[in-house]
């Protein structure tokens, strides 16, 4: 990842030996991490490209205790550093080498307080782990969508604070569209208690949008009430090689009708990613071993059981399957038969991140335009950036139904990340225009943190950049939360 | 102040500038009338360009400045105050449509285009923009956006906020923030979008959106049921979602007493049953595909009736009629939609915009009808609205033969009753309504500190002069 981003200045008042008393005062002995062994991983991020460092790392186990520990930084101005399962992929909850202040982690508070299932709703604090919240829902009969490659680790908290998108958005939109309510510890330390389960409040300003994408830089987030949804009853896996994007799109096109508005996920991928995934992911099949060079990954869902004598999702997609074969959109195709098959084509998807951690250095875009134009953006992105580096290897893929492509690159054979580095400015700037000239985002879902400060800075205006500082300087007035993520003040 | 007007008209030209009482007067009042409030002049700009000079001008001398749609809202937000020192900025010359995209479900429009303008150019693209509410004719889509609109489909498709990709809005330098984009994802710091949307035009102006279209339906239902109760109403919606197949778009709940207001004001309207009864839902389902040839082919029409008839063996429903055309079905929906226009011809009213948890609406409905009546004996309650949304107009009709003077001194009792009440049922004082000039100080009162001190960082942030619709929504 560029290295070239100019640290902005942050505030770097010291946490004293009198703070630190009375911090630990506030949390106890359970709450704080001194140790720089221990402090470690939560000074580092995700991909181990950003280090980080913190004067200490502070745990509070409730609300109350992570507004006073914020109260206490405010009142000396000390930076803080939210945090939750640290999976980001933009920087945006790793300290700056210069950071001073403390690193907040909600991972204490990982309670689920209530869940109304006659309400579709449930009340959760921050720190509860994505896969936790999936399962506690399907325990009730219920369904949270919430699903990306990192729900074993990563925390409700830091999905809303950056908005996160996955493999869902397509039928259950952004993370902003699961929640009904937040609490939120404000920069002066003040608890925000916007928990409403109400479906409709027109009452002032929107706050709770305001928070959510953040990234942590306006308050923290520590309790969210989210919408929940009935449970799937029938559903329906296939992998399909197929001719190229613009076939995927055309074949998403047909399949809301064939599966009567029942697509939940449809992915694209590439040839060299599910290759990467297989080498570097244990346990991982082909599931069709066809050497094509795009695959699609779909999965159909209802709630309603299949009735008796009646087609269910499987026997639906089957058809539609042979007749999208004989259009010529589908080469090949596999329907899942079992619960592990299905796991199997989902586990190719869900390990790309992983695997393409183990495979070394390499560029990777979130971007997202209409969705229309995916095929040409592909198409011309990799023109430009093969212009600038020839043996670049493309690794495109993507959640296609939002218009939004996963714009991969792995380093070339042998090539280190030191000397990647040196043609990934020009590569970055290439890409960012093209989408800009196609009127899309920089940043589909995975927000701006460090990574993006200055792409942001470039493409956005000076009207829309203006606008977010006043924002930022209104409500977090000393600049201590997350101090230069998101923004340039 | 000659000045200051010549310098109007040099931007937006006579044909942009209301400078004659008799001419301003419509702009000056609500759609309730509950407010006569009073301006320098009514400003018409017909570009976005204009807008932002027009500001500019008003942020440089420091006249204030109430954006204003169709004027048909509820709360007094797009009226000015009665000292007349204030421009009203009307954005109904900005009424073209700039782009129908078909392919991308996607429609990009002026703020002062009316409406129902946009659902006949969605339609005409076979596609639907779901937003109606009974204002439609009139309202415009800028006025719908600026208070996060409701309507009848918010069951299905949301509040207004979910039916808008992006926006162009004037800010209160008179600088244009473009933020018209067209992407389902776009994680780029933060979400102005959510905050202009429903801040009622006190953040700043919206000029251009572009807004969400959905595949047009092709096979409808529409039924008017007669049941015992409201709890009967929330009963028959909760299996309703199963029987149409996820397929229910709206869900309208009525009093009795509603019902003999608009058979009584509303020429042409009939009840569509025999029998009167205490309450009604209006029900109505949609589906984009549509209704195979032949009887029983699995329409939603034939699905209905067979849901309806095991609601009436269960007793839920006590009896009920299926739109036959799509006459009937305008019928039905006439006397939901003229509750708002009868009540009006009645006299006066206070209007509760509510909502509660769905599964408290029963329970809701019962206390709050007692402390109506408790706070005042000869009121006439006139409680309707979105059961799927948790959403009521939970109404207090006067009673009958008084006149706004002998009504007036009974609202702040029957209020605080309705509110307290609202508050403890964990209920939202302002479901689709906004806050305007008429929640001001409820909003004060029920919003605690921390939300109210936050908002108003917000409001004198963005809006350093206090320029932009000042005093409405949240006093700084």
């Amino acid at each position: 990842m560029p290295d070239n981003v100019i640290q902005p200045p942050i505030p770097t008042t010291p946490v004293t030996s009198q703070v630190m008393d009375a911090l630990r005062a506030l949390v106890g002995e359970r709450g704080l991490i001194t140790g720089e062994q221990d402090k470690q991983t939560f000074v580092t991020d995700w991909r181990g490209s950003r280090i980080g460092t913190a004067s200490v790392v502070v745990r509070p186990a409730t609300v109350e205790e992570t507004s006073k520990v914020v109260k206490l930084c405010y009142d000396h101005g000390i930076a803080i550093v939210p945090q939750a399962g640290n999976t980001g992929l933009m920087g945006g909850a790793t300290p700056w080498p210069t950071h001073q202040g403390i690193v907040l982690s909600v991972g204490r508070m990982n309670k689920v307080l209530e869940v109304d299932s006659v309400g579709y709703s449930m009340t959760v604090e921050a720190g509860c782990i994505l896969q936790t919240l999936q399962e506690t829902a399907a325990a009730h009969d219920r369904f949270f969508p919430l699903s990306l490659g990192a729900q074993g680790s990563c925390m409700i908290g830091g999905n809303l604070s950056t908005n996160a998108g996955g493999v869902q958005v397509l039928r259950y939109g952004n993370a902003r569209n699961l929640v009904l309510g937040l609490e939120v510890v404000l920069p002066n330390g003040d608890i925000w208690n916007g928990l409403r389960s109400l479906k409709k409040d027109n009452t002032g300003y929107d706050l709770k949008h305001l928070f959510m994408g953040a990234e942590g830089t306006l308050g923290i987030i520590t309790k969210a009430v989210l919408k929940l949804w009935p449970a799937a009853k029938d559903v329906a896996t296939a992998w399909m090689a197929i001719r190229d994007p613009q076939a995927a799109i055309e074949i998403l096109s047909e399949a809301h009708s064939a599966s009567e508005d029942n697509v939940e996920s449809c992915e694209l991928m590439c040839r060299e990613v599910t290759e990467m995934v297989l080498r570097h992911i244990p346990g991982v099949q082909d599931p069709l071993k066809a050497d094509t060079p795009w695959y699609l990954l779909m999965l159909w869902s209802s709630s309603r059981p299949r009735a008796e004598g009646a087609e269910g999702m499987a026997e639906k997609m089957e058809q539609f399957l042979a007749e999208q074969m004989e259009k010529g959109r589908v080469l090949d195709a596999v329907l899942a038969q079992s619960e592990a098959q299905t796991q199997n084509m989902w586990k190719i998807r869900e390990s790309v991140a992983e695997a393409g951690r183990a495979e070394g250095a390499g560029l990777s875009y979130d971007i997202s335009v209409s969705i229309s134009k995916i095929p040409e953006f592909i198409d011309k992105g990799i023109k430009a950036a093969l212009e600038i580096l020839p043996s670049l290897r493309p690794h495109p893929l993507g959640h296609i139904g939002d218009g939004n492509v996963h714009f991969g690159f792995g380093a070339p054979t042998g090539m280190d990340k030191a000397t990647l580095q040196q043609y990934a400015p020009a590569i970055t700037r290439a890409v960012n225009d093209l989408i800009t000239s196609m009127a899309g985002s920089i940043s589909a879902e995975h927000g701006i943190g460090i990574e993006k400060l200055d792409e942001l800075a470039h493409y956005r205006s000076r009207t829309e950049l203006d606008t977010m500082r006043t924002i930022k300087r209104a409500l977090d007035p000393k600049n201590i939360m997350n101090p230069g993520k998101v923004l340039r003040l | 102040m000659s000045a200051f007007v010549d310098k109007l008209r040099s931007i937006v030209g006579d044909k942009g500038l209301i400078l004659d009482d008799q001419g301003k007067h419509p702009y000056l009042t609500d759609w309730r009338e509950n407010y006569l409030g009073s301006a320098l002049a009514i400003v018409r700009p017909a570009t976005t360009e204009e807008v932002a000079s027009v500001v500019k001008l008003c942020a440089a001398e420091k006249v204030a400045i109430v954006p204003q749609g169709g004027n048909t809202g509820m709360s007094g937000g797009g009226t000015p105050h009665e000292a007349g020192r204030e421009i009203v900025l009307s954005l109904t010359r900005m009424s073209r449509i700039l782009e129908v995209d078909t392919i991308g479900y996607s429609m990009t429009v002026e703020a002062g285009v009316v409406l129902k303008t946009i659902q006949e150019a969605a339609a005409e693209h076979d596609r639907l923009f779901p937003l109606s509410l009974g204002a439609e004719g009139s309202c415009t889509i800028g006025g719908n956006l600026s208070t996060n609109a409701g309507g009848v489909q918010v069951l299905h498709y949301g509040n207004t906020r979910n039916l808008v990709l992006g926006l162009e809005v004037v800010l209160p330098s008179g600088d244009i923030w473009d933020g018209l984009r067209a992407l389902k994802k776009d994680n780029t710091g933060y979400d102005l979008r959510d905050l202009y949307l429903g801040a009622e035009g006190t953040l700043g102006i919206i000029t251009r959106a572009v807004l969400k279209l959905w595949p047009k339906p092709k096979d409808h239902a529409t039924s008017w049921s007669a049941i015992a109760s409201p709890q009967a109403a929330v009963e028959l919606l909760s299996g309703a979602y199963a029987a149409s197949e996820d397929n229910v778009t709206s869900c309208e709940l009525m009093g009795r007493q509603g019902i003999d207001l608009v058979l009584k004001h509303i020429p042409g309207t009939t009840d569509p049953l025999a029998d009167k009864h205490d309450w009604y839902v209006l029900m109505e389902w949609s589906s984009t595909r549509p209704a195979r040839e032949g009887a029983n082919a699995g329409g939603l029409r034939d699905k209905m009736e067979a849901y309806l008839g095991e609601a009436m063996e269960k007793g839920l429903v006590l009896d009920a009629v299926i739109a036959q055309t799509e006459a009937q079905s305008k019928s039905l929906w006439a006397l939901r939609e003229n509750h708002s226009e009868a009540s009006k011809k009645e006299g006066p009213s206070i209007k509760f915009d509510i909502s509660v948890a769905v599964s408290k609406i029963p329970a809701f409905t019962t206390v709050g009808l007692a402390a109506m009546r408790k706070a005042l004996p000869e009121c006439r309650p006139l409680p309707f609205g979105h059961v799927g949304d948790g959403n009521l107009h939970f109404n207090c009709q006067a009673p009958a033969g008084w006149d706004k003077a002998r009504f007036t001194p009974h609202i702040e009792t029957i209020s605080s009753a309705i509110y307290d009440l609202v508050v403890e049922y964990g209920g939202s004082i302002s479901a689709e309504h906004g806050i305007g000039r008429i929640k001001v100080e409820e909003l004060e009162h029920y919003r605690g500190k921390v939300e109210l001190d936050t908002m108003r960082a917000l409001k004198r942030a963005l809006d350093p002069q206090n320029i932009m619709n000042p005093g409405k929504v949240i006093r700084v």
